[in-house]
């Protein structure tokens, strides 16, 4: 027996972009048997494919397949441009009559409707529309895209959540639902208090502020490399404690009225501690002191820790050309996870696809 | 499908600050009934982060901690007393979902971990959503988003490029990432309990989570031993690329040409016809002197015309929307996004509907976040069967209370 959370579920993934793949990748983790639909010319880099598509099932399909491959879906994921299923004689709403059990999530970067709806967009659109970007980067600077692809991230996330949502619904409804998934949307609702900040008070938006929102929730230069602190009030006491400069016990650091009055003064203190210490020093003291530092890490030394190690963290997958490559696994622990372990290549399973979803031979 | 997806479906949250609360937000969206239990004197301190002078009660006037807990209805029970956590394990006996962000340790240290709520119902669903997951060396680790997204690996590839210095993310942006995994983490769960009667513990490393967001510089890594590249506004696979500053104050609107096709365009509409042809790679080479004349051109261009100029001609454009101007663009003005919800201590605002647009079960905001204590004596009267008197009791005894004890700065 089948033991995967969503094992006999049948994902289609239609479009080709990182959004529908990347919320397809979790579903195809999670066990569901995810048949991507390859686009003509492929979009994604090199390494986007090896990580977001494999595990997948690959085929080319014509417009007539297409739309029985997604009749004889549990879930579809597409992210065309809004009314292209409907131009294929497939459009979420026709789909759905004739299968009132799918589900189907559409992620683009506007939406299905309104005036942007047909808008070209690729990921630095998206995110400078969502809100994010102005918030991001250096005051003196132009505003700062965050780095990977994160518009697209937010809307694979919000997709795949819809998606497992409306299957649970599914299952105990009978009934399937349409979902849409604006990137512009994902993004808009999570500005922290910004966002709630600049609807309220009407004073103007807030804007960017570097890596230094205050003293105690930066990131500084340490001794080999970068490192951060954010704390609230209740960890100040924690905090200055660690660093243990007598000084800091002053009610001009201490108490929390004057403290913003002195963030310049605490900003040069914290450069200089910072400045002393090593990454790996700095987050010794994050559980003694139960304060929140934290060092900047990249994606290599995150493959030589042993803490992730230790959680089974990592996938590896087999590359076509017999290379493996290491990636992030499962996005969270409590179900069997089957890690995505082999790239296929273009189109490499379309016969058995049609066999299998079809009833089609040869 | 008729009804929201979680109708029926009751969760006790236990969660604070963002990332946590961001969840029940959204299961509360999907119809689900959502309980947020604070102690009289242990409560959630974004209530107070953002400092409100002179305003009576603020812990029940704020718009932040309103976006975060809409939907939900406030128990206060104190599960450092005895007899709140008796009370809290009756909850559990008919809820479907606990979830909680504390640190690691402290359900345990309660006497409130999986096992225990397992013995008050079998089938509960419990998600724990420590910064960096229930076990393991680094799960004593204090984390906040910003953390998070250091300790990630996304930080590392975030910045200019030509002064190699990292980046945060502009919010807490590990927070709403967590929170976006842990409320699909209880729709799973809900499908294997439909599939198998079983419930579950997951245990979410937000660190984890936010990591799967760079999956292909892991590829980079493991495979080639590659350096993090910071690329600023850059995409290698397209050029140019970048953001150009506008007319009005801190205005910017971001342009992509991704084909040749887009470039022509773009350089008709910017006066650089004599440039129309150049290829990609030609581009890419050039990409500082395009700069220099897209610079030039949206200087002089108000941003919103520029956007739908370049966008009638089929150039990817899009403004760099500000936390005030986003509530005025008129895209999501027509998808009825920002909607105002009548609040009895505050004038009402825009606020962000659902970003999972059900089109036929169409969830709706339906109430502004509750008050501190404001559902406490109804839910545990209905649901537990606590006397009157009892409640009183409890009230004196500050297990329940329906303002917080100690309410200072956050």
């Amino acid at each position: 027996m089948d033991e995967s959370l969503l094992g006999g579920v049948r994902v289609l993934e239609v479009g080709g972009g990182f959004a529908a793949a990347f919320a397809a990748r979790w579903l195809s983790g999670f066990g569901a048997d995810v048949v991507r639909a390859d686009p003509l010319v492929e979009s994604l880099t090199a390494d986007e494919q090896v990580y977001l598509l494999a595990g997948k099932r690959r085929m080319l399909a014509n417009q007539r397949e297409l739309r029985a491959l997604a009749l004889a879906a549990d879930i579809v994921i597409e992210d065309q441009k809004p009314g292209t299923l409907g131009e294929w004689g497939m459009s979420p709403l026709a789909l759905r009559a004739e299968k009132p059990s799918l589900v189907v999530v559409s992620v683009t970067p506007f939406g299905q409707s309104g005036p942007y709806a047909t808008y070209a967009a690729d990921n630095i659109i998206a995110f400078a529309m969502g809100g994010l970007m102005s918030l991001t980067g250096h005051p003196a600077r132009e505003p700062l895209m965050t780095g990977g692809s994160q518009a697209y991230c937010l809307g694979a996330m919000n997709a795949f959540g819809a998606a497992v949502t409306a299957l649970y619904g599914a299952m105990i409804q009978g009934e399937g639902d349409w979902i849409d998934i604006s990137l512009q949307e994902a993004a808009a609702g999570m500005l922290e208090l910004y966002g709630p900040g600049g609807a309220y008070n009407g004073l103007g938006p807030h804007l960017r502020s570097g890596n230094h929102v205050r003293a105690v929730w930066a990131i500084y230069p340490c001794a080999d490399g970068f490192a951060g602190v954010c704390a609230l009030e209740r960890q100040i006491p924690g905090l200055f404690a660690a660093i243990g400069d007598p000084e800091l016990q002053d009610p001009r650091f201490r108490d929390p009225l004057q403290r913003p009055l002195n963030d310049d003064e605490l900003q040069a203190k914290l450069y200089a501690w910072f400045g002393d210490h090593t990454k790996d020093e700095i987050l010794a003291l994050s559980p003694k002191f139960k304060v929140p530092f934290g060092a900047v890490l990249t994606p290599g030394d995150l493959l030589e820790s042993p803490s992730l190690a230790e959680r089974g963290y990592f996938d590896e997958v087999l590359l076509p050309d017999g290379r493996v490559a290491t990636v992030p696994g499962r996005p969270f622990l409590g179900f069997p996870w089957t890690p995505p372990s082999i790239l296929h290549e273009t189109a490499a399973d379309s016969a058995a696809v049609r066999a299998e979803w079809l009833g089609l031979q040869g | 499908m008729k009804r929201l997806p979680l109708a029926g479906v009751r969760v006790l949250d236990l969660t604070m600050m963002w990332a946590g609360p961001y969840a029940t937000r959204l299961l509360a969206e999907m119809g689900a009934e959502v309980l947020k239990i604070e102690s009289p004197s242990a409560w959630d301190n974004i209530r107070t982060l953002i400092p409100l002078e002179g305003i009576p009660e603020p812990w029940n006037a704020s718009w932040y901690f309103n976006d975060y807990n809409r939907d939900k209805k406030s128990v206060t029970l104190d599960l450092a007393q005895a007899r709140g956590r008796e009370l809290f394990l009756g909850l559990v006996r008919q809820s479907d979902v606990v979830i909680e962000n504390y640190r690691a340790s402290v359900m345990d240290n309660l006497g409130l971990g999986y096992e225990a709520l397992r013995a008050a119902r079998a089938d509960i669903i419990m998600i724990s959503m420590a910064g960096f997951g229930k076990f393991g060396a680094e799960r004593d680790h204090v984390g906040f988003g910003p953390i998070i997204e250091q300790m990630s690996g996304l930080a590392s590839l975030t910045g200019y490029g030509d002064d190699g210095v990292p980046y945060k993310t502009g919010v807490s942006y590990g927070d709403p990432v967590a929170g976006k995994a842990a409320a699909s983490a209880v729709a799973m769960a809900l499908i294997k309990r439909q599939k198998t009667g079983l419930g579950v513990h997951v245990d979410l490393g937000q660190r984890e989570t936010m990591s799967t967001l760079i999956g292909e510089a892991f590829v980079a890594a493991s495979l080639r031993g590659e350096q993090v590249a910071q690329h600023g506004n850059r995409d290698p696979r397209f050029a140019p690329q970048g953001v150009y500053r506008c007319l009005g104050s801190e205005q910017w609107l971001a342009i992509s040409a991704r084909t040749d096709a887009e470039w022509q365009a773009l350089a008709v509409v910017i006066g650089a016809d004599s440039l129309a042809g150049l290829s990609f790679h030609e581009r890419r080479a050039r990409h500082d002197e395009l700069d220099g004349l897209l610079a030039a051109w949206s200087a002089e261009q108000d941003p919103q015309d520029a956007m739908e100029r370049l966008q009638r001609v089929g150039v990817p454009a899009g403004r760099v929307l500000d936390s005030e101007k986003i509530h005025d663009d008129p895209h999501l003005a027509a998808r009825g996004y920002w909607v105002e919800l009548a609040h009895p201590r505050m004038h009402a605002w825009k606020q962000p509907t659902t970003t999972w647009r059900f089109f036929e079960a169409n969830p709706q905001l339906r109430r502004h976040a509750p008050l501190f204590g404001e559902h406490t004596r109804e839910v545990l009267s209905s649901l537990l069967g606590v006397s009157e008197a009892e409640l009183d009791t409890l009230q004196a005894q500050a297990v329940i209370g329906d303002a917080p004890l100690n309410a200072g700065p956050g």
